[in-house]
């Protein structure tokens, strides 16, 4: 294996592991504080005992995260020093504020485990709330990196050296808003989806109803909101990248050909060599729309592009259907949860309504790495967009490939192990008496 | 402004040598203890630590931060010419952070808890050596930036060698030594003459191994050592910390807690200047001539936000992160003996 393969993949591998630690660590406090707000002003016992069971889930989760982030501020210079090495200086500052941010989060966090009758109750509760929103902070700032790499702003770069830099203009690059705001959604339906998928697979074997109930009723209720506004924040982005990343649009689409009113593929075989894309569903005029706003608009095609300018098309296209169809399965089951929830109490009662949920579990997280393998290959062959080339970036250190295994082998024992973890939690909480 | 990322820079590296050096520690210490000084080691480890463990690990992160944003060539030889110490010190730091937490958060106490306390313990051990290693390779002048050297050179003659190996089990000895008298001060009357005892020990080690490094190094010709022994000012404050020990000595025998925590405090940092100071910014030695710190820096726009940043973060934090040490009452020199 060539040495950008392995740190491309150790690079990818890494973060696909991350981002479920860190969004679990970043959503499952708001969760948690929910749950304690409950116990606070019902004093119903479940409450208390529902939270101190997620308060071991995000011990665990945030520590997870914590480490595996620890390396990854590393991996960053450790695999692509040529990149750290200019791209450092100029988003130093949402990286320094986020370290800030996690600092905060880390700081709460203490008082919180830590903190049960031995500080004010109100006071308690309240660093539970600063774990979350710090946490929510850090995941956006450190977007903003990302979005950074996509819509590289806040310097001059002439003839191959960066000047006038401009770290506040980085951090405010255009690409931020739009990617935040669908990557904070994504978090909170993934997450909630996944928690409330555990919880209604418990109720489905029909243990300690009470206590599942609730924490259904509160995982789901932010993931289902978060899923409805998701399309909208979806469509954002599409916009925003059809303007900006008019490449990716098109591997995405795997839309070669220019034209006005272009329509929208939905799946379909891409073949790269005849440019062709099989068995799809074609609906005529829609991407023109969806980019554009305007059934009309013309739209770059991947044939208008040079050669050596473009991601994996295949890759990126079906990461991207991949997406959109478990996003809209998940603002679907949104909706139904809510029509449920308002309308026809009764089905709470069908096992086929658990089932589901159940089924939906790891839909949110296939869909948030589908999400993020079309941003970041979609951004291929740059690290930095139209700006430096991630083979330029590599390290020079030959046998990367060894420290890719490493890394396979480190991060599928952890998610065994946290696996096994979470499923001793839950056994516990199974075991555990209630006092109604 | 320049100073102020230079200070929290400082500020950051120490704090993290401290306090997850006394965390790393209190398990080398956990590692050479007998059964039930383990057990015993553990739930104070728990007890004491628990609420800053996460907080303490931070600082790294911090220090890494401000490297990469304020000091991006220099950080860049780091990554490049160190990538395999770092990357085994990140598998120790992971695979210790998990153990800790999944050995105290685990829903049951059962014979899994024998594996996370030997993943903890081990790599409690593994990891200061491999952060020592880093620094001494930093410090040994073997670090060969040219193209046409071997891979060996280039990549792994660097860290592993004799020197660089010392200054990695002195910092472990370091840690072991800050944990120990930390853990008298948090242990009752029964424990407290094993801490007492496993600090003596440490001090001794690290004495021993401190002293292996210069003569190692003075008779390798490593030129670290050379400048070192040639500095007024880092003998002067090499002798400084040959002084402090007879009064940390003192206050670890007759257990004066705070004192001796206050001695040790002041004794790390003095070792860990000794070097630092004379030598500064000339921070990395390689074949080809000393590189600085201070010939690497970003440009002022990016030091400038970065100073205003780290100046906010700091504002915000320290005074949480003494609240939180105030409250679960880890602070001990507010109070009375």
């Amino acid at each position: 294996m060539e040495n950008l393969d392995a740190a491309r993949l150790q690079m990818a591998f890494t973060l696909i592991f991350h981002i479920v630690f860190a969004c679990v660590g970043m959503v499952m406090p708001f969760f948690m504080i929910t749950s304690h707000y409950k116990w606070l002003k019902t004093k119903d016992k479940t409450y208390l005992t529902l939270t101190k069971s997620w308060q071991k889930g995000v011990a665990i989760f945030f520590v997870t995260g914590a480490v595996s982030g620890t390396a990854l501020s590393f991996e960053l210079g450790l695999l692509w020093p040529e990149f750290m090495k200019h791209a450092g200086p100029i988003i130093g500052m949402p990286f320094s504020l986020e370290g800030a941010a996690f600092f905060v989060e880390a700081i709460a966090l203490g008082f919180y485990l830590y903190g049960w009758n031995k500080i004010p109750e109100k006071f308690h509760w309240f660093t539970g709330v600063i774990v979350g929103i710090s946490g929510v902070a850090s995941g956006i700032l450190v977007v903003a990196a990302n979005g950074w790499m996509n819509s590289p702003s806040g310097f001059d770069y002439v003839d191959g050296v960066f000047s006038n830099i401009d770290p506040v203009k980085a951090m405010l690059n255009p690409a931020w808003f739009t990617q935040a705001l669908h990557m904070t959604l994504a978090a909170f339906a993934s997450t909630g989806f996944a928690v409330a998928g555990i919880h209604a697979y418990q109720i489905l074997k029909g243990r300690q109803m009470d206590v599942h109930q609730r924490a259904f009723k509160i995982a789901i209720s932010f993931g289902a909101v978060a899923a409805l506004l998701q399309p909208l924040s979806g469509d954002l982005s599409a916009k925003d990248i059809a303007e900006r990343q008019p490449v990716k649009l098109a591997a995405m689409e795997a839309h070669y050909e220019t034209e006005k009113g272009a329509p929208l593929y939905i799946g379909g075989i891409v073949n790269n060599e005849t440019q062709e894309v099989k068995y799809k569903v074609q609906i005529p005029k829609a991407l023109s729309f969806l980019a554009f706003g305007d059934f009309d608009a013309e739209v770059k095609g991947l044939n208008d592009f040079p050669k050596e300018n473009i991601p994996n098309v295949a890759i990126v296209h079906y990461a991207f259907q991949i997406m959109v169809s478990l996003g809209g399965i998940m603002a679907l089951a949104g909706l139904v949860f809510f029509l449920v929830h308002f309308k026809k109490q009764q089905w709470f009662t069908k096992n086929w309504f658990w089932l589901a949920f159940t089924l939906l579990a790891p839909a949110g997280f296939i869909a948030l790495e589908a999400g993020w393998i079309v941003t970041e290959v979609g951004r291929q062959p740059w690290i930095i967009h139209g700006i430096m080339r991630t083979k330029d970036a590599v390290t020079p250190v030959p046998g990367i490939v060894f420290s890719f295994y490493m890394y396979v082998v480190l991060y599928i024992a952890l998610t065994v192990a946290v696996t096994w973890l979470m499923s001793r939690q839950i056994k516990a909480l199974n075991q555990s008496q209630l006092i109604a | 402004m320049i100073y102020v990322v230079l200070f929290f820079l400082v500020f950051s590296v120490l704090l993290y040598v401290l306090l997850a050096g006394a965390d790393f520690g209190a398990g080398i210490v956990e590692l050479f203890s007998s059964k039930e000084n383990q057990a015993v080691t553990k739930k104070t480890l728990y007890r004491v630590m628990g609420p800053v463990w996460e907080a303490n690990h931070v600082w790294i992160i911090i220090a890494i931060v401000i490297l990469w944003v304020g000091f991006p060539s220099f950080y860049n030889i780091l990554v490049v010419y160190l990538h395999v110490p770092i990357t085994l010190m990140l598998l120790g730091i992971t695979l210790r952070g998990v153990a800790f937490v999944f050995r105290h958060y685990d829903a049951f106490i059962d014979k899994s808890q024998i594996v996370y306390d030997w993943m903890f313990r081990v790599s409690s051990l593994v990891t200061p050596i491999f952060i020592g290693m880093t620094f001494g390779a930093m410090l040994g002048g073997d670090i060969s930036t040219d193209t046409n050297s071997t891979f060996y050179e280039l990549y792994i003659g660097n860290w592993l060698n004799g020197f660089s190996i010392l200054i990695g089990c002195f910092f472990a000895a370091l840690c072991a030594f800050l944990a120990a008298v930390l853990l008298i001060g948090e242990s009752d009357s029964n424990t407290r003459k094993i801490y007492v005892k496993k600090a003596t020990i440490a001090t001794v080690v690290v004495v021993s191994i401190g002293f292996l490094c210069l003569l190692y190094g003075y008779f390798k010709d490593v030129a670290f050592v050379y400048e070192f022994l040639n500095n007024k000012w880092a003998l002067a404050i090499f002798s400084l910390s040959a002084i402090i020990l007879y009064p940390l000595w003192w206050s670890i025998k007759n257990e004066r807690r705070i004192l001796s925590r206050l001695f040790t405090g002041i004794q790390v940092i003095i070792i860990l200047s000794a070097p630092a100071i004379p030598l500064f910014p000339n921070l990395i030695f390689t074949k080809s001539g000393n590189i600085s710190l201070l010939d690497n820096v970003a440009p002022d726009s990016a030091i400038k936000i970065l100073a205003i940043m780290l100046i906010i973060g700091g504002s915000i934090i320290l005074p949480g992160l003494f609240h939180l040490l105030k409250s679960f009452k880890m602070i001990k020199i507010l109070e009375r003996n």
